[in-house]
């Protein structure tokens, strides 16, 4: 798009991707009763293995501490990264596989914006009303424990960044459905190691310091484990910038990835059904 | 390829082919598969070239797996030529640069491109930010074309809702709000009523009238080709073996014999007594002894002679034949 284009439409791209947000949100409502039974299903699982992990770990445990955390901490920590994992999930880069697949990615090619974008902001609609729902729940907790409305918001920004790096790795990932019609292990396999990196399962803080290069190597911990440190005031605010700007990084590589690996791959797509 | 003022889609030699695994049948097969795979070529377009001239409504036609759609996906830029060169409005389509993309579009009879959950409206809407539509103008289009298709009343009804033909109709007001210069339409009446297919054949003729748009469409409805269209491309096996006025076609050796006999014979013994197939005589349903014969044009005296040598014939007229029949005798080779 030229810039004159961009100047005479007056809004510099931004009416496309609102609309498209608030198409994506409409969508997301126009079947509410499944919208919250999949946020409050999804958020069911870690947190019930959150609870008896704790709870089986303090009954052996005559220190009342575990990786420095007391039993109050780990619940604290459990009900931050209920919060955050909800921002961060999505499963769009499996849609982007199975939009491969079936041709319907046809769709989104021929608009004149990137269809990659398109599909962020479309999902992004729908994701922000469980990210409101979630800083609602995040505010009234503010009330009953340490955690203030600053550093809630403060860590769903950072879950926000960790958001954006979740989409870009995972439609990154999805490119492969270009060369493999069926990626969707690939996509698994991913799934799985953001659960366990993420910090939405156990918080990261228990992996020993010399093992700690293993989840500080991907930007996972960024989704769920950082924003929730930060929420609790565990991270200060250097460290807070610090790590807003590693996300940054991070965008901006998997930007650049992601360009690439599409660039190249969409030549092998073929439209397939018709 | 440079940009050309008079032609909207210019297409040299076009050739595309596809590559997949072969799977055989059974267990071994599928081991087989899993360490040694086969791969075969298939080719879908073999060769093509045409021009087609801004503003005209060309129809594109062929049997299933002849490479109509494969051709309509070049051209929209969803995937390359293997080989050869094509341009629409002068941008090579697979660069899919955003100002190409804006001044495009198409319509898939077999896929919705409609939000599915949301009403038509607010699907406009968007289409209409991604486009930079002006409202006012974004708004007297909506009023004008959901008038002529007649589905203003449904605008706020969720797209699922609606019938085949009210979803139709969306899809392509959907597609033409923008105004593209080159609308590719695939199939756009498929499973549609006769009048819901015609209200749409209206809509299409005068939109192409008033906007000059270009329009390629595909359809297995021969009214649709014949109504619309004043130019055929006609695929058969991803050749182009046909590039005229579909009257041309029709006129090509072959026409049908209206006869009316004084008695009911069977049809095969009138094929019989014509040397010709079976399926060729047609019985009247509500006059029997009225008969509709296809026949090769260069040889109706000889017919002429053979029917009066055998049967009492108390009328008889010469006809065009139709390009459905005309078509379906070439897609049977």
């Amino acid at each position: 798009m030229s810039t004159e284009t961009m100047q005479r439409s007056g809004t510099w791209g931004l009416e496309w991707r609102i609309a498209t947000v608030r198409n994506g949100m409409k969508e997301a409502l126009a079947y509410r009763g499944e919208f919250i039974l999949e946020m409050v299903g999804s958020a069911i699982v870690p947190v019930s293995i959150q609870l008896m992990l704790w709870y089986a770990v303090m009954q052996g445990n005559p220190s009342g501490k575990f990786a420095g955390m007391s039993y109050q901490d780990l619940i604290a920590y459990t009900w931050t990264s209920l919060l955050f994992s909800q921002v961060r999930g999505g499963d769009y880069d499996f849609s982007l596989i199975e939009m491969i697949r079936t041709g319907t990615l046809s769709n989104f090619l021929l608009r004149p914006v990137g269809p990659v974008e398109f599909l962020y902001f479309k999902s992004l609609g729908e994701k922000s009303l469980t990210v409101a729902f979630c800083f609602g729940l995040g505010l009234l907790s503010c009330l009953f424990t340490e955690i203030t409305p600053l550093h809630l918001t403060m860590g769903l920004f950072l879950a926000l960044l960790g958001n954006i790096i979740g989409y870009l790795f995972g439609a990154t990932l999805a490119a492969i459905a270009f060369y493999w019609e069926n990626a969707f292990a690939a996509l698994m396999v991913k799934n799985m190691m953001v659960a366990l990196l993420c910090g939405e399962l156990i918080p990261l803080s228990v992996v020993p310091e010399k093992y700690s290069f293993v989840w500080r190597s991907t930007p996972f911990y960024l989704f769920v484990y950082g924003p929730a440190q930060v929420a609790l005031g565990k991270w200060d605010y250097l460290v807070f910038f610090r790590e807003t700007g590693i996300a940054c990084l991070w965008i901006a590589a998997l930007s650049i990835l992601l360009h690439l690996t599409w660039r190249i791959s969409i030549r092998r797509y073929q439209g397939l059904g018709g | 390829m440079t940009p050309d003022s008079k032609n909207s889609i210019v297409v040299k030699d076009i050739t595309r082919s596809f590559r997949s695994v072969k799977k055989e049948e059974g267990v071994r097969g599928t081991l087989k598969l899993l360490f040694k795979p086969e791969y075969i070529t298939h080719e879908a377009l073999k060769g093509i070239s045409f021009e087609i001239p801004r503003g005209e409504f060309t129809g594109l036609i062929g049997a299933n797996g002849a490479g109509k759609t494969t051709l309509l996906k070049i051209l929209s830029g969803l995937i390359p030529p293997s080989t050869g060169e094509a341009s629409v409005l002068g941008f090579t389509p697979f660069e899919r640069s955003i100002e190409f993309r804006k001044q495009i579009s198409i319509v898939m009879g077999q896929k919705a491109q409609l939000w599915w959950d949301l009403p038509a409206l607010e699907a406009f809407d968007l289409i209409r930010a991604l486009y930079q539509i002006p409202r006012d103008t974004y708004k007297k289009r909506v009023e004008e074309l959901t008038t002529l298709l007649d589905v203003t009343k449904l605008l706020n009804t969720q797209i699922r809702r609606l019938s085949l033909g009210e979803r139709m109709k969306m899809e392509v007001i959907g597609a033409i709000l923008h105004l593209p210069k080159v609308i590719f339409l695939d199939e756009p009446t498929i499973g549609l009523d006769v009048l819901a297919s015609k209200k749409l054949r209206e809509f299409l003729r005068t939109h192409n009238q008033r906007e000059g748009a270009t329009i390629i469409l595909t359809s297995h409805n021969m009214d649709d080709i014949s109504e619309l269209c004043k130019r055929i491309l006609l695929i058969k096996e991803g050749k182009l073996i046909f590039d005229g006025n579909p009257g041309t076609l029709t006129r090509q050796d072959e026409c049908v014999l209206r006869v009316k006999l004084m008695s009911e014979p069977a049809p095969a013994e009138i094929a019989a007594t014509l040397g010709i197939a079976e399926d060729r005589v047609q019985k009247d349903e509500e006059d029997p002894s009225t008969y509709a014969l296809s026949v090769q044009r260069s040889r109706i005296t000889e017919y002429f002679q053979k029917l009066l040598g055998q049967f009492q014939v108390a009328d008889i007229g010469i006809q065009e034949a139709s390009l459905e029949r005309v078509i379906q005798q070439i897609y049977q080779g």
